[in-house]
């Protein structure tokens, strides 16, 4: 199986219950069993979709020759026949595979939310190849391929094993492949399905809860669900309305804004070789900015916008001390090779107050300049 | 979490094309005419630099039901606007009788407490209904989020919050840098004037800040 990479998305419900009965008639014919190891049952889930899905979309005319991901299901297990989860694979590579892989099995099983399954996250797909190398303790793989794609790598599958048996609780998704979350059922804990699918879906939102409380600010005293989700109710509502605050102040401050974006934008035009980039220039430390190429342009407004914006855009990296001695009378100096230190000190002379103003503990730039002459006059 | 910086750059791109586009008609509005513009600048940014989420479908769907916005977003998005709108699998809304629903969201949870709590207790169901009802309010906040579970729904609205907050950054440092202009601008006048000036605009400042800090109440249910 090259592919279990088309989305789910348009698959119906008869489709899915089609599939299911052509999967039940094949899991019948299955003729070897593995038995599996007395100490862990594993639950399985075949991507039943995710197999038809790809049927149609990556091997063109066999349609029924490619099936990968079949699992017969195991004796020790109540209902045999698991529900089917949709489980599709994500094509996600790199360092944001995990966050998205479960982002995408979140989604793909709220399709399926009625039936409450599981996933299980396989070690390896199955990409074609034969049934020869199972092991004692591997599920069975059934292919039917006609050509088939490169092996399954059906050796690594026992390692994976092991190391799943090793840690009791749900492995995390490796980036290339795996549909399925292999969950072992913990000593003294039911182990039919549904019980399992509950734990693997609770272990996720308290996952996600997790993540959201290191961003809301102040959750950490909060451990009930409902409290948390009252903290980040109000977090959204704040964020909402400072947006338009903030959308209201741009207006407010809009008359000059006409003159403000076209020299934003002639800026940009005029340098467009400027060694920071376009705007904005984000994330690039001060030694980037060089000096000399603000003075490359034309009119004083444009020099004193540019430099003011990218100043601003940048993190912080600005030094206290320029700003100590701040009074608003230097900022008269535009000219020439003062336009730096004279931009810095007016653009944190103005910014500060906002940063104090607005008064939330995520403040990232502002928050920390108050040179002493400006807070007296506040 | 942090958003990322091609994020940023993307975001103030859309930003600054919307404010250009819109701008034409600037002379001619009122404040609350320009804010909502502005405002409506704002949120396609944030939708169009995250990309492809539930939650930003949502939100340009909602955004793009009235017309005269929708020939806004199409020009901002381009190719986008369309790819953006169209209903991915996750939000097609099943159509479901009220009726039917609550009559099996009774039977159901009456099932559920005679299994799990057959001795009566009620702090368990008060919980739950607690949980519900946040999980409502979140649904009605994050846009889009009306047909995702529970999962996705915090999936979503943690992503929701990561854009809102970096959408607050963004526009507040931009805020600041059309002041400094502002204040430039005006660096013909003399020192004690323009300090004046200045000292004026902070007090002003910091009573608005105040007074939509007062505004902010507390949930209630």
């Amino acid at each position: 199986m090259q592919c279990l990479r088309a989305p789910l998305s348009d698959l119906s419900v008869l489709e899915r219950q089609r599939t299911r009965a052509e999967w039940q008639q094949q899991g019948q014919e299955q003729s070897d069993y593995h038995p599996y190891d007395a100490d862990y049952c594993m639950q399985s889930l075949l991507p039943v979709e995710a197999s038809f899905r790809a049927l149609h979309s990556c091997s063109g005319g066999g349609a029924n020759e490619n099936h990968g991901n079949v699992h017969g299901s195991n004796d020790c297990f109540s209902n045999a026949w698991p529900d089917i989860v949709s489980s599709m694979h994500c094509p996600v590579v790199g360092a944001a595979a995990s966050v998205e892989e479960t982002s995408v099995n979140a989604s793909s099983s709220s399709s399926s939310r009625k039936r409450k399954s599981e996933n299980t996250r396989r070690s390896k797909e199955n990409s074609g190849g034969s049934d020869g190398k199972d092991d004692s303790n591997c599920k069975r793989i059934k292919e039917e391929t006609g050509g088939g794609g490169g092996a399954p790598p059906e050796a690594k599958r026992p390692n994976k094993r092991k190391e799943e048996s090793a840690d009791a609780s749900k492995e995390n998704d490796k980036a290339p492949k795996s549909d399925y979350i292999h969950v072992r059922a913990r000593r003294g804990q039911a182990t039919d399905s549904h019980s399992l699918a509950e734990r693997v879906r609770r272990e996720r939102i308290s996952q996600r809860m997790k993540y959201l409380q290191d961003l809301v600010p102040g959750c950490s005293k909060i451990t009930g669900k409902a409290g948390m989700l009252d903290e980040i109710i109000n977090y959204v509502q704040s964020l909402q309305r400072q947006v338009e605050f903030l959308s209201m102040k741009l207006a407010a401050v809009n008359p000059m804004m006409d003159i403000n974006i076209d020299s934003f934008f002639g800026g940009r035009e005029i340098n467009p070789t400027c060694k920071s980039g376009s705007i904005p220039m984000i994330g690039m430390s001060s030694e980037l900015l060089d000096q000399s190429s603000y003075l490359q342009f034309g009119s004083l407004q444009h020099d004193m916008f540019m430099d003011s914006s990218d100043l601003l855009l940048r993190p912080n990296v600005n030094p206290p001390a320029a700003v100590s001695d701040t009074s608003l009378g230097s900022c008269l100096n535009v000219n020439g090779s003062s336009v730096w230190n004279t931009n810095l000190q007016n653009v944190y002379g103005v910014e500060f107050q906002l940063g104090r103003g607005t008064a939330l503990p995520f403040q990232s730039l502002q928050g920390n300049l108050l040179p002493n002459n400006l807070k007296m006059e506040m | 979490m942090q958003a990322t910086k091609s994020f940023e750059r993307a975001f103030l791109k859309h930003l600054l094309r919307g404010f250009r586009l819109s701008a034409v008609s600037y002379k001619s509005m009122s404040l609350q005419e320009r804010k909502s513009a502005i405002k409506l600048s704002a949120d396609v940014a944030m939708a169009s630099a995250r990309g492809s989420r539930k939650w930003t479908r949502g939100l340009i769907t909602k955004l793009s039901k009235e017309d005269d916005h929708r020939s806004f977003l199409r020009l901002i998005l381009g190719t986008e606007y369309e790819r953006l709108t169209k209903p991915c699998h996750g939000s097609w809304k099943i159509p479901r009788s009220k009726k039917i629903v609550r009559r099996s969201l009774r039977v159901c949870s009456r099932r559920k407490n005679n299994l799990r709590a057959p001795h009566g207790v009620k702090s368990s169901v008060l919980a739950r209904t607690l949980v519900e009802k946040r999980t409502h309010a979140l649904k009605r906040l994050v846009p889009g989020g009306e047909s995702l579970d529970g999962y996705s729904l915090l999936d979503e609205a943690l992503d929701y919050v990561i854009s809102l907050r970096a959408q607050v950054d963004l526009m507040q440092k931009l805020l600041t840098t059309f002041e400094a202009s502002k204040l430039s601008a005006l660096s013909k006048c003399t020192l004690p004037e323009r300090k004046a000036s200045f000292v004026g605009e902070a007090g002003i400042h910091q009573q608005k800040l105040t007074e939509k800090a007062q505004l902010r109440p507390k949930l209630t249910l």
